[in-house]
């Protein structure tokens, strides 16, 4: 599903990601822990494309194709999704629009006729209910007004909408209450099916008592230092970080 | 163009429909009520001035394309109530002169222009506070790309005994590329000490994020732009009542031509 292969990027002239390998495969989910500034977000953005980031060396795979030579975009509607640390506020585009939109444009890149008014309206009602999102919330503008965890379950809602292949979420747990917490996690672990594969990056331990990992990394100064099962995430959250990184510290 | 089409199939409802005006005078009486839709198609001057008796109300909605000049000049006595929205899709010079000339006046416009090519937009806005306890409240909202020039002057004006005057005046512009031009000159001259009022401009560019965030869920980079766009200035045709789809598409329209 997903091939890493000593990926190196960096932004304004300095590295971040200094030799990321990482495999995911179908069904599979992993977690991506580290502390603050270790690069997290950084491979997560990599991923998606963002062109503030230049790769300098390595390469990634996706569903058997070279990712880093394809647009955002095309990305997206070869079935990356990316779950926004902080989603962000598009003022006067409805939900609904911008979803439409999205779901018809991934559609076409499959060779899909466009969804139907009234079969695009019966799949929205059906997703938003993944995640317990106020149905009303679909005809306000893209996250306008949105409390921080209805920005991160207007994510996963997307998420369910776009079906992706992929998805890595990056700290869809940050600033949500316990409530939140359970119903983002629990709508992820919904959509989880043997074809498809998730990478989570997280800072706590917390977001994993509902979503299970496969295997948990540990990332630092760029790379990954440590992998693990899912044991390794509580060892984490009782001990720190400091056994692991002592090593690595300069 | 989409709001000739849509007023034919009725769009405007009752409103009085004025195509390419040269120049007309209304008096409302007091307590009475006008709806007028105006469309401004062709290079020529045009003047408008409606007077609003006591309580009166009036509903304007006024649209240009083409290169027309035109200079709008409503008049407003105690109580009454008057409502405009303007929409600008084309070189246009357009200029409105609000006088609240009794206590209890409102005076609300939204007001958006989208320039494209070599287009030139003048959008004039004067509002005077003449007499007291009156609320003016304006935003107009403007788009440029390509070699366009846009400008917009705007000032409120607040008599010396226009005391309790609520005046909000607001200019939010997005300039696309780096040949586009808007610039923005919002005045208040003030000469009232109770009163409240506040006024804004900002010149800036898309929203790099958004358009990130909206290419990330499989939409193109033109598509991301537009959608923008058309959700900048959603907001300053919503409340044209049943005219506001027909602008929203008037707007689409042009969209597609940056």
């Amino acid at each position: 599903m997903l091939s890493v292969k000593n990926l190196h990027a960096s932004v304004e002239g300095k590295e971040i990601l200094r030799g990321i390998n990482l495999e995911v495969r179908a069904g599979e989910v992993h977690a991506i822990m580290g502390p603050n500034g270790s690069g997290k977000s950084t491979l997560a953005s990599v991923l998606a494309g963002n062109e503030k980031y230049t790769v300098t060396e390595g390469s990634v795979e996706v569903l058997g194709r070279d990712l880093l030579s394809l647009p955002v975009e095309e990305r997206a509607r070869m079935g990356l999704f990316l779950g926004f640390q902080y989603p962000v506020e598009i003022p006067g585009v409805t939900m609904a629009n911008f979803m439409k939109m999205a779901v018809n444009e991934q559609r076409k890149y499959r060779g899909e006729e466009p969804l139907k008014a009234n079969e695009f309206l019966r799949l929205m009602r059906e997703k938003s209910a993944v995640v317990e999102l106020d149905s009303k919330l679909t005809s306000r503008a893209v996250n306008e007004g949105f409390s921080g965890g209805e920005k991160k379950k207007n994510e996963i809602f997307q998420m369910a909408m776009l079906d992706p292949k992929l998805a890595v979420l990056d700290e869809t747990d940050s600033g949500l209450d316990i409530d939140a917490l359970r119903i983002v996690a629990t709508g992820v672990t919904k959509l989880h099916t043997k074809d498809n594969a998730t990478v989570v990056i997280t800072h706590y331990q917390r977001l994993l008592d509902y979503i299970v990992p496969d295997v948990v990394h540990v990332l630092y100064k760029g790379r990954i230092i440590y992998s693990g099962d899912k044991t390794l995430a509580q060892k984490l959250e009782r001990e720190g970080y400091d056994w692991l990184i002592n090593d690595y510290k300069e | 163009m989409k709001l000739l089409e849509y007023i034919a199939h009725g769009a405007a409802g009752e409103s009085e429909i004025l195509v390419n005006p040269t120049r007309e005078v209304r008096r409302i009486g007091a307590g009475g009520r006008m709806s007028l839709v105006v469309v401004h198609a062709t290079a020529a001057p045009s003047s408008l001035e409606v007077e609003l008796g006591e309580g009166a109300s009036l509903h304007l909605v006024e649209a240009f394309c083409g290169e027309a000049m035109a200079s709008c000049r409503v008049r407003q006595a105690a109580s009454s109530r008057c409502e405009i929205t303007s929409v600008v899709t084309g070189s246009a010079e357009a200029d409105y002169a609000i006088d609240l000339d009794g206590s209890g006046a409102e005076n609300t416009l939204r007001g958006a222009f989208i320039a494209g090519g070599a287009e030139r937009v003048r959008f004039g806005l004067r509002v005077s506070h003449n007499k007291g306890c009156c609320t003016s409240n304006s935003v107009v909202k403007g788009v440029a790309g390509g070699t366009a020039s846009c400008e917009f002057n705007g000032l409120v004006y607040v008599a010396q005994d226009a005391q309790q005057t609520d005046a909000r005046q607001t200019s939010r512009n997005i300039v696309l590329g780096n040949d586009a031009r808007i610039v923005t000159k919002p005045q208040l001259e003030i000469y009232a000490d109770d009163v409240k009022c506040s006024h804004g401009a900002t010149v800036g560019q898309l929203d790099d994020e958004a358009i990130l965030y909206m290419r990330q869920r499989g939409l193109s980079e033109a598509q991301a732009r537009r959608l923008q766009i058309e959700g900048f200035v959603r907001d300053i045709v919503s409340q044209a009542g049943s005219l506001s789809d027909a602008l929203a598409e008037e707007l689409t329209a042009k969209l597609e031509e940056l």
